[in-house]
């Protein structure tokens, strides 16, 4: 077995896993300035978010890696004697690396420039780099894995050689890797670590932490100081009043564009009677789902008034039943709709009720309100029936 | 060295143990029938004590305080001797203690189903059992303490740290949370209100998950795992930093409970980063536990008991991921209020504290009965049993919370909401019905261990009082350099004290300036207290548990602007003792409820939900039409309230009783209107009141302002 020791490139991988958290906040920073506009950051955006933390993820995977890799590699050439070679792959490994690392960096700068639009609120490009980014972090991961199985090969024959040892006894690249990213103590030496506590039989052990964990926690306290630094200290990202107004302002613009291009643009002051029959069936179905329950199913009336007499509280044209149950009268207990259905469908609606005028329901409401001729209609003559059904 | 021969006191263990098996059935049987009531409301009985309102605060009351508070106490009781070789302090004490939590257990029970409640989730019991709790707590940290202090044993093995820390917090939490005013004998108001209530409430019921599920359960974790799996605890140095780093920052993380609510944002951000930090402690706990096993994983295989041990502790791993991945604002808006919640925590209870708990049983059962376990066959197939329920349970509420949020964000294209909010209720019930297979199987296993822990016993014989021998404890002389913490580990007054200044820091940065600096509450001066008679509507809305199913706080997003209307100030719960925003929505918010429906359709959907909105599933409250309002309680009510600064007029108690049967009468004949006949003194009365108050408040302000502004 091989002592570990300190490598030039560990000791800049640690350093990268406090810089590139920086780098990022660095650079999310510059986004607010260049917008005039609070631009939306990387930070704002979920896709993002989740694919920096990814490639971040993938970063630190790719350090404990090369951890095992120069580990494995300085191993195998020690063996073989030839410690120059130990250099070339290091350099190698940095060439891997490199490019990796650089991206990461464009990644950031590009996220920054970034306006909002196309793939999950990403400009393609920002996409497109950080997805390149993760590929790339991948295929190095990869490739040291390979690198590791290599070298590892190459032990199992060199040792099996030398002492003629079955190489079964050999541990897999799995295990190697994963004893060496949590800094497992090999079994055998455990006497070593152990404590000499004793509590009711139960022995400590005085193992190192996980160094993955470490950083880990490292890492998350480095992200809660940039996140209340954003919010509270710099500014630079939306408190939810503040995302709630950008929400807001870009659906209302989403809607005045839908609006503007289509013919759905029906108000109070434009409505007519819609008299196609699948108009008044989709006014129909959706008056029985919605509107039944306190109107009655055939709009007769029960807990609100009844829609089919000539008497109307809120006035009795298409235009007043449109502007009804568009704004409603919510102190009268009729809710607004205009959030629920569109201009078409209020317009359905309306036109449906219209088409109820004196069909005479079963259990019809007393009247309420005033009577509402139509223009040049004549009254519906049907009063002193309605009168039998009031006393009930 | 002279050794001393003592016994270990085994039949106050064998009782908890009891006790947790009981009440654990007991909880999930309760739960079980929750989860039924929501794909079949008939299941509710239409009774009142087993309405989901009411059964809800006894299903999460029995599981997590009856059955892992007893599985906590079972595994302290029978680890902590060990650890001090030496018997529990005082017997008296320890039977005081059971007994004690039994009865509470038993009080809770029956005063939740006749809907005696404060209205604060896991802190719903009333004050008299909040007292009694108070006492017996302090029962078990005398007699915990006790036993540390008499101890063969020179240094506090890390289970007890952990021991220690539970004990303190949870005492913390449960004083400060617990302030109320009380009214009657089972009748108080929160001391706290809105803003304030709300930032108390979760910082106890955040931090009762740490502190009494986790941990106790870590605590145990670190006891009977090395124990099973005969191998040395991983890394004593990951114990350390993870104990400390672990009750340091659960505290802080409260707030995350409450993102995009209108709590403070400071406060907001201060729980995300906190619950952010969270992860590595939590995970070295889990790390600490999977790594003991390191050479023991051949036993995994056979031993069930070490299976239900790796399960759990993975769960852990799991949920302590998730929590924090909840935490952050983007998944909140997506998570919070819906069934995801529900899957989270039950990851969190069903694997975690539940499968600790059958491990735990399975180890212990036949060390105190001096044999073997009646059949490891059947606790293997509880182990897949149980395993194969939780994914089954869980699976579905992630499916159902992700679609359900989805659906409410739908907006057309033309800018209207897509969907009604019972479609989106309707949609997921198939996902309710899974889940509720889950369950059954999880509570089938559950039964299995009954029955194969009721065989071992009967075939073993009882120690009551098992023989140990240790020498007495020696004046500690250290002779060789020491780690800096075996210091405190000597000391468990210090580390008591300690610990409490660790957990204290959190709660006091974040709870003090909340109540201090006013700026975090601002004022609205449209905001009135209620009326007398919506008082005893808000009282009833609190005693049928309507904040289990329904929030009163609408977030600032477009889709609960547009459905809900406004999003929702700090300054309109001022008055609010103590605040119902609730934290799930089974079904809609009801913040702004006032006036978007008439009295009459609030009163026929009280008696028949589905005959105003069919498909509902919620239950029916024919009872709420019969009972009479009591308003011999009026002026009693309008008093606590004025002494928790409420701003009635002096001597509006005396008046407060005239005033309500006048708008009493009002709500009367405007239902006659609506061709229902009623009494004005009915329960259903002042319920429609307190309903159409809510969130008019702001709506007044608006037409003032409209009425300046012309």
């Amino acid at each position: 077995m091989f002592t570990y020791k300190k490598h030039f490139l560990s000791s800049f991988l640690r350093k990268l896993y406090i810089a590139a958290p920086l780098l990022l906040l660095g650079t999310a920073a510059t986004a607010q300035q260049t917008g005039g506009a609070p631009a939306p950051s990387i930070w704002d955006n979920a896709l993002a978010l989740t694919m920096l933390i990814i490639s971040l993820v993938l970063l630190l995977v790719i350090a404990l890696l090369a951890n095992v890799v120069l580990g494995t590699a300085k191993l195998h050439f020690d063996k073989q004697k030839k410690s120059d070679s130990a250099t070339k792959i290091v350099a190698v490994l940095l060439l891997f690396l490199a490019p990796s690392l650089l991206h990461a960096q464009d990644a950031a700068t590009d996220a920054a420039a970034a306006a909002p639009s196309s793939i999950g609120g990403l400009t393609p490009l920002t996409f497109w780099v950080l997805a390149g980014v993760i590929a790339v972090e991948l295929l190095v991961i990869l490739v040291m894995g390979l690198f590791v199985k290599r070298f590892l090969a190459k032990e199992k024959i060199a040792i099996a050689a030398e002492a003629g040892i079955a190489a079964e006894a050999k541990p897999s690249g799995f295990k190697v890797w994963w004893d060496k990213l949590n800094s497992f103590k090999p079994m055998e030496k455990e006497a070593d670590i152990d404590l000499g506590h004793n509590y009711d039989g139960i022995r400590e052990l005085d193992n190192r932490l996980p160094p993955w964990w470490l950083y880990g926690f490292y890492v998350t306290i480095i992200i809660g100081a940039i996140y209340l630094w954003r919010y509270h200290i710099s500014e630079t990202a939306p408190l939810s009043k503040q995302e709630f107004e950008i929400a807001m302002k870009k659906a209302d613009e989403e809607k005045a564009a839908y609006l503007a291009k289509s013919a759905n643009n029906v108000d109070e002051n434009t409505v007519t009677i819609l008299k196609e029959p699948a108009a008044l069936d989709a006014g129909k179905a959706t008056f029985v789902q919605m509107c039944a329950a306190c109107h009655g199913k055939a709009g007769e009336g029960g807990v609100g008034p009844n829609l089919t007499d000539d008497y109307w509280i809120h006035g009795g044209s298409i235009k007043d039943v449109f502007k009804t149950i568009k704004y409603g009268w919510p102190e009268k207990g009729m809710k607004a709709w205009q959030d629920d259905f569109s201009p078409v469908q209020i317009a359905q609606i309306a036109s449906y009720i219209k088409s109820l005028h004196g069909t005479n329901p079963p259990n019809a409401k007393e009247k309420q309100g005033d009577l509402y001729k139509e223009d040049g209609a004549a009254p519906a003559a049907d009063s002193t029936a309605k009168k039998d059904v009031v006393i009930k | 060295m002279q050794t001393e021969k003592f016994y270990y006191d085994n039949k106050i263990v064998k009782y908890f143990a009891n006790a947790t098996a009981l009440w654990g059935v007991v909880g999930m049987i309760v739960g079980l029938w929750v989860a039924i009531q929501f794909y079949l409301p008939a299941s509710s009985l239409d009774y009142a004590g087993t309405t989901f309102g009411r059964l809800r605060p006894i299903h999460t009351n029995a599981v997590i305080f009856a059955f892992v508070g007893n599985c906590m106490f079972t595994g302290i009781y029978y680890s902590l001797q060990r650890l001090c070789k030496s018997r529990m302090f005082s017997d008296t004490l320890s039977w005081i203690h059971f007994w004690g939590w039994q009865s509470i257990i038993v009080a809770a029970a029956l005063t939740l189903f006749f809907g005696f409640t404060t209205g604060k989730e896991y802190a719903e019991l009333e004050w008299p059992i909040d007292i009694m709790i108070t006492l017996i707590w302090v029962v078990f940290g005398v007699n915990m303490f006790g036993t540390i202090f008499k101890r063969r044993e020179s240094h506090l093995y890390v289970a007890i740290w952990f021991y220690i820390a539970t004990w303190i917090t949870v005492a913390m939490l449960h004083i400060v949370n617990s302030f109320e005013m009380p009214v009657s004998l089972f009748k108080s108001y929160s001391w706290y209100a809105g803003v304030q209530d709300a930032l108390v409430q979760w910082w106890y019921g955040h931090n009762a998950v740490a502190f009494f599920l986790t941990t106790p359960i870590l605590g145990l974790m670190y006891y009977f795992l090395p124990k099973a799996a005969n191998r040395p605890v991983y890394s004593y140095r990951l114990s350390i930093i993870h104990f400390w780093a672990l009750i340091f920052i659960y505290i802080w993380a409260g707030p995350h409970h409450l993102l995009y609510t209108a709590l403070p944002d400071w406060a907001q951000s201060l729980g995300v980063v906190f619950s952010v930090m969270l992860i590595a402690p939590s995970w070295g706990g889990m790390l600490n536990g999977l790594f003991t096993l390191r050479g023991a994983w051949d036993k995994v295989r056979e031993e069930p008991v070490l299976k239900f041990f790796v399960v759990a502790v993975t769960c852990y791993g799991m949920s302590t991921f998730e929590g924090p991945m909840l935490s952050l604002k983007s998944v909140n808006a997506i998570a919070h209020f819906t069934d995801w919640i529900i899957g989270h925590v039950h990851i969190g209870g069903l694997g975690w504290n539940g499968f600790m708990a059958f491990g735990m049983l399975y180890w212990l059962v036949p060390k105190m009965w001096g044999t073997t376990l009646y059949s490891k066959k059947l606790a293997t197939n509880h182990f897949w049993l149980g395993t194969i329920g939780i994914v089954i349970y869980a699976i579905p509420l992630y499916w159902a919370g992700f679609a359900q949020a989805e659906m409410w964000k739908t907006f057309t294209e033309s800018g209207q909401l897509k969907f009604q909010f019972l479609e989106t209720v309707t949609n997921i019930i198939p996902m309710y019905i899974t889940r509720s297979v889950g369950g059954t199987l999880y509570l089938i296993g559950a039964f299995m261990m009954v029955y194969n822990l009721i065989k071992t016993a009967k075939q073993g014989t009882f120690i009551a009082n098992e023989e140990a021998e240790a020498a007495p404890l020696a004046k500690h002389e250290s002779h060789v350099k020491e780690y800096w913490h075996r210091w405190i580990e000597r000391k468990p007054a210090t580390l008591l004290v300690f610990s409490l200044i660790v957990v204290a820091i959190g709660g006091i940065l974040e709870i003090v300036p909340t109540f201090l600096i006013k700026s975090n509450v601002p004022t609205i001066t449209s905001v009135k207290p209620y009326t007398p008679l919506e008082l005893q509507g808000r009282d009833i809305y609190i005693r049928e548990g309507c904040y289990t199913c329904h929030s009163q706080m609408i977030r600032p997003f477009r889709d609960e602007v547009a459905r809900y209307g406004e999003y929702s100030k700090a300054g309109e719960f001022i008055y609010d003792h103590p605040f119902q925003w609730g934290s799930k929505r089974t079904g809609p918010d009801l913040a702004r409820e006032g006036g978007k429906y008439p009295d009459s359709w609030h009163y026929n959907h009280m008696m028949d939900p589905r005959s105003m909105s069919p498909g509902s599933i919620m239950p029916n409250y024919p009872w709420l039409l019969d009972n009479d309002l009591d308003t011999a309680s009026t002026p009693a009510k309008i008093r606590a309230m004025q002494k928790l600064g409420v701003p009635y007029a002096e001597g509006f108690d005396a008046k407060a009783n005239k005033d309500l049967m006048t708008q009493a009468n009002g709500i009367r004949i405007s239902l006659k209107m609506d061709k229902i006949e009623t009494p004005a003194n009915k329960e259903i009365i002042a319920l429609i009141a307190y309903l159409q108050r809510l969130g008019k408040d702001i709506k007044a302000e608006k037409k003032t302002e409209t009425a300046a502004s012309n």
